[in-house]
């Protein structure tokens, strides 16, 4: 198997996995089968950007699946739907030319921020959060992005990376990923707190958690990326299908305080026994490894998840039967790679 | 064969620039097939001429297909134009100073086309809110990206340019959502 594809191996898993409880969680305004197409094309687009042997293939797929994404409905207009995927493609594209062409050193360290720029406008994160529309179906907002196609873009563009860049220019795109993900930390977990629209909460709890992915895959240590890992599966089967399952009780705006709702809270937040807990420990150790005063800034910035989560876990309001089970199957899967997270690593081939 | 990649490498800003400058389906039609022209002549001596055919078809397909649907004419430089214009002038001439002067080696006229239309639909994209015209900018880009494999050591083959062309021509088959199609 292609190392690029086994890379993805668990986080395509994962997003199967998230396809199949947001089927359980399905929002009523989606029909199934509609849901299952659009999901199903989204696995296969995601599959074609693991698969692809060179970068060059896995922008010209992100780019289709940006415009399939983008003719497939909702509120947004069209050019706005394509903005994301098309600044990623542009950017991604301008990186892989300064990787290409001869000249000063300078010019892969140009390729290395275009790599950067390209995953984040790619993904939705800052600087360029993709816009929200509360109202939109889940399938066809920026959540698709950040919450589903995001971590194989993300991985693929990341792999390739190390053989697309000069070995100089790749500890600048670690620095730079790390950059990022401090400030799509800091601005994440602040804004989900902060925010009043609950929609926008969730999607900036996305964020918050992609700044932690971030800070794992720029740091060049094996457990740096192992707690990448670990974050993109927690998003795929952790915040994902319980941002589906709050859509209900965000539009009725009925926040309960529940014990399911402390929980899904602790789910959110990433403490232990959860899957985000093992990523957070990893990210620790290789934080710790590289530059130890990173680990003591992550620290402190962990904190913030906190307010931001018990805001979230409220506005799920109070599941019931088909919702009450599929929440029940995503906590249960997040406390079992919590507490055992070496499968789905080796699974990735670490 | 200098001068002839030279001619190429104008074409391909001057179909990217009529892409940026124009709001009519002829006029973005004409651009895209301008572009996949220009762009499929560069790949020719590195990527073989296989690439070059496989690039010419789908951007000329994509175009046919463009010209169909959209807002009727030309309507190239319409009111309100000048910071597309300037869009397109300056990125020639940052293109130019990278491709002759920052960067070396053989290939300038393609770096300096690559470049070009890069830039000029990623920012077409942020002055257009015209699906047609979109799609248009999508398939340019496509084919701007699958050339950038000519520029250095190929190792992917014709499979990016394969990708692009179906890309480019098959971005404009995609049903737009009925409040969105022009």
């Amino acid at each position: 198997m292609q190392p690029e594809l086994q890379a993805n191996l668990s986080v395509l898993v994962a997003a199967a996995a998230a396809v199949v409880l947001a089927l359980v969680l399905s929002p009523p305004r989606m029909s199934r089968s509609t849901l299952v197409a659009n999901g199903g094309a989204g696995l296969a687009g995601m599959v074609f950007i693991a698969a692809a042997p060179s970068l060059e293939l896995a922008v010209l797929v992100l780019l289709a699946l940006g415009v399939l994404h983008a003719g497939a409905g909702g509120r947004r207009e069209f050019a706005v739907r394509l903005r994301g995927p098309i600044a990623a493609a542009a950017l991604l594209g301008l990186a892989l030319f300064f990787a290409r062409v001869q000249g000063p050193d300078v010019l892969s360290r140009f390729a290395a921020v275009g790599l950067a720029a390209g995953l984040a406008a790619g993904v939705g994160l800052l600087p360029y959060i993709h816009e929200l529309d509360p109202e939109e179906p889940a399938a066809l907002s920026p959540i698709v992005w950040i919450g589903f196609v995001g971590p194989v873009l993300a991985t693929a563009v990341v792999l390739r990376a190390r053989e697309v860049l000069p070995a100089g220019a790749g500890g600048a795109f670690g620095a730079m990923l790390i950059g990022l993900g401090l400030l799509n930390i800091v601005w994440g977990t602040v804004a989900s707190w902060r925010t009043e629209a609950g929609a926008a909460a969730w999607h900036y709890s996305f964020v918050a958690d992609w700044g932690l992915a971030l800070c794992g895959f720029g740091l060049t240590v094996s457990e740096g990326s192992s707690a990448a890992l670990l974050v993109l599966v927690s998003i795929l089967i952790g915040r994902l299908p319980l941002y589906l399952a709050s859509r209900q009780a965000l539009r009725e705006k009925t926040p309960t305080e529940r014990p399911i709702n402390l929980v899904v809270a602790a789910v959110l937040a990433g403490s232990a026994p959860f899957a985000g807990f093992a990523a957070r420990v990893l990210l620790f150790r290789a934080a710790t490894q590289l530059y130890w005063p990173l680990a003591l800034v992550l620290a402190l910035l962990m904190l913030l998840w906190l307010p931001g989560s018990l805001r979230l876990g409220q506005s799920l309001g109070l599941p019931r039967g088909r919702q009450a089970f599929g929440v029940g199957v995503v906590v249960a899967l997040n406390v079992l790679i919590g507490l055992y997270p070496l499968p789905l690593l080796s699974l990735a081939g670490r | 064969m200098v001068i002839a990649e030279a001619a190429a490498a104008f074409v391909a800003w001057f179909g990217a620039s009529v892409i940026v400058l124009a709001d009519g389906r002829r006029g973005v039609a004409l651009g895209l097939a301008l572009t996949a022209a220009g762009l499929a002549f560069l790949a020719w001596p590195s990527a073989g001429v296989g690439a070059a055919i496989v690039i010419a078809a789908g951007g000329l397909l994509g175009a046919v297909v463009r010209n169909r649907s959209g807002p009727a004419g030309w309507v190239i430089m319409p009111a309100g134009s000048t910071p597309r214009l300037i869009l397109c002038v300056a990125a020639a001439l940052v293109s130019l100073w990278i491709a002759a002067s920052v960067t070396s080696g053989d290939g300038a006229a393609l770096r300096f086309a690559v470049l070009c239309v890069v830039v000029q639909m990623g920012g077409r994209l942020f002055t257009t809110r015209d699906p047609s015209i979109t799609l248009a900018a999508v398939a340019a880009l496509a084919l701007a990206v699958a050339d950038t494999v000519a520029i250095g050591p190929n190792s992917s083959g014709v499979a990016p340019f394969i990708v692009a062309a179906l890309v480019a021509a098959g971005v404009m088959f995609v049903r737009l959502p009925a409040s969105n199609a022009a």
